[in-house]
């Protein structure tokens, strides 16, 4: 008997952590304001899935060795067509949701343009989850990236893959 | 004596009644006809079965390959966006960073 409490005890203490990595990205009503919406949820199957179909050479295989770490990826970006149509105050609604492991790695505030937030679940030398948070005027995005990622290569990965570069603010391509 | 001449009468060749071979051959043309439907069937019962099988393993083949490439596309998208962001922030940081 004391042996399944203690194996059920450390079972839960096991799935805590991997639990705690996901954050609820639920937004009522700011899908029906928004003009684009980009909405990714990626649970660790689908990830698995996901690495079959990348090649197995050049950036689609960097690609893969970084999806081997992970076990969700989630993304919520919504695009307006004026400024205003969003609660600045989400952001604060995202962060208070992450536990006293996660840690601000990166902080950008400002008034004209984007204001990001990147936290990061550390656990010793390792980063077992991501959340970036992007408040612009009029676009409000939200990523999470659960389990051990690199962010150097994550940084590295914009604007490849075939995908089409995104639009700067001014309207030119990057 | 009588049973030397019943041996002879009962062993003695005789010729078949007329019309024996065509009869003979039609009944083997008669049992051939009967079971050849049954071939038939078996044959069209197993290619239908074959056909199920391969169309019903070709379609989950598409389903799959389809909800991979959807989920390829979406890890790409959400890389590359996680990337753009990450990307920024490092640069407003470097930027800050080369002004002080």
């Amino acid at each position: 008997m004391r042996k399944s409490i203690l194996a059920l005890f450390l079972l839960s203490a096991l799935a805590i952590p991997a639990w705690a990595q996901s954050i609820k990205l639920d937004f009522p009503g700011l899908a029906d304001r928004a003009d684009e919406i980009v909405d990714v949820t990626l649970d660790a199957q689908m990830i698995r899935l996901a690495a079959k179909f990348l090649d197995n050479d050049g950036d689609e295989r960097e690609v893969r060795e970084m999806l081997g770490g992970l076990s969700g990826i989630y993304v919520r970006s919504f695009s307006f067509s004026k400024e205003g149509e969003y609660d600045k105050g989400m952001v604060e609604r995202v962060k208070s949701q992450l536990g006293p492991s996660w840690k601000p790695i990166v902080t950008v505030r400002s008034r004209t343009k984007e204001n990001v937030n990147i936290m990061a679940d550390v656990r010793g030398d390792k980063i077992n989850g991501l959340v970036i948070i992007s408040a612009e005027p009029r676009e409000f995005t939200v990523v999470n990236i659960v389990g051990n990622i690199d962010i150097d290569r994550l940084s590295r990965l914009e604007g490849e893959f075939g995908i089409p570069k995104f639009t700067t603010r001014d309207g030119s391509h990057e | 004596m009588s049973l030397e001449q019943d041996l002879k009468r009962a062993l003695r060749r005789e010729s078949p009644p007329e019309g024996f071979a065509a009869r003979v051959l039609q009944r083997i043309e008669r049992e051939n006809t009967r079971q050849r439907p049954k071939r038939w069937w078996r044959a069209v019962a197993a290619s239908l079965t074959l056909t199920a099988v391969l169309g019903a393993w070709g379609a989950k083949t598409v389903h799959e390959r389809r909800e991979g490439e959807r989920a390829r596309d979406q890890v790409l998208l959400a890389l590359k966006i996680a990337g753009e962001k990450v990307r920024y922030a490092q640069q407003e940081v470097r930027t800050i960073g080369s002004n002080d």
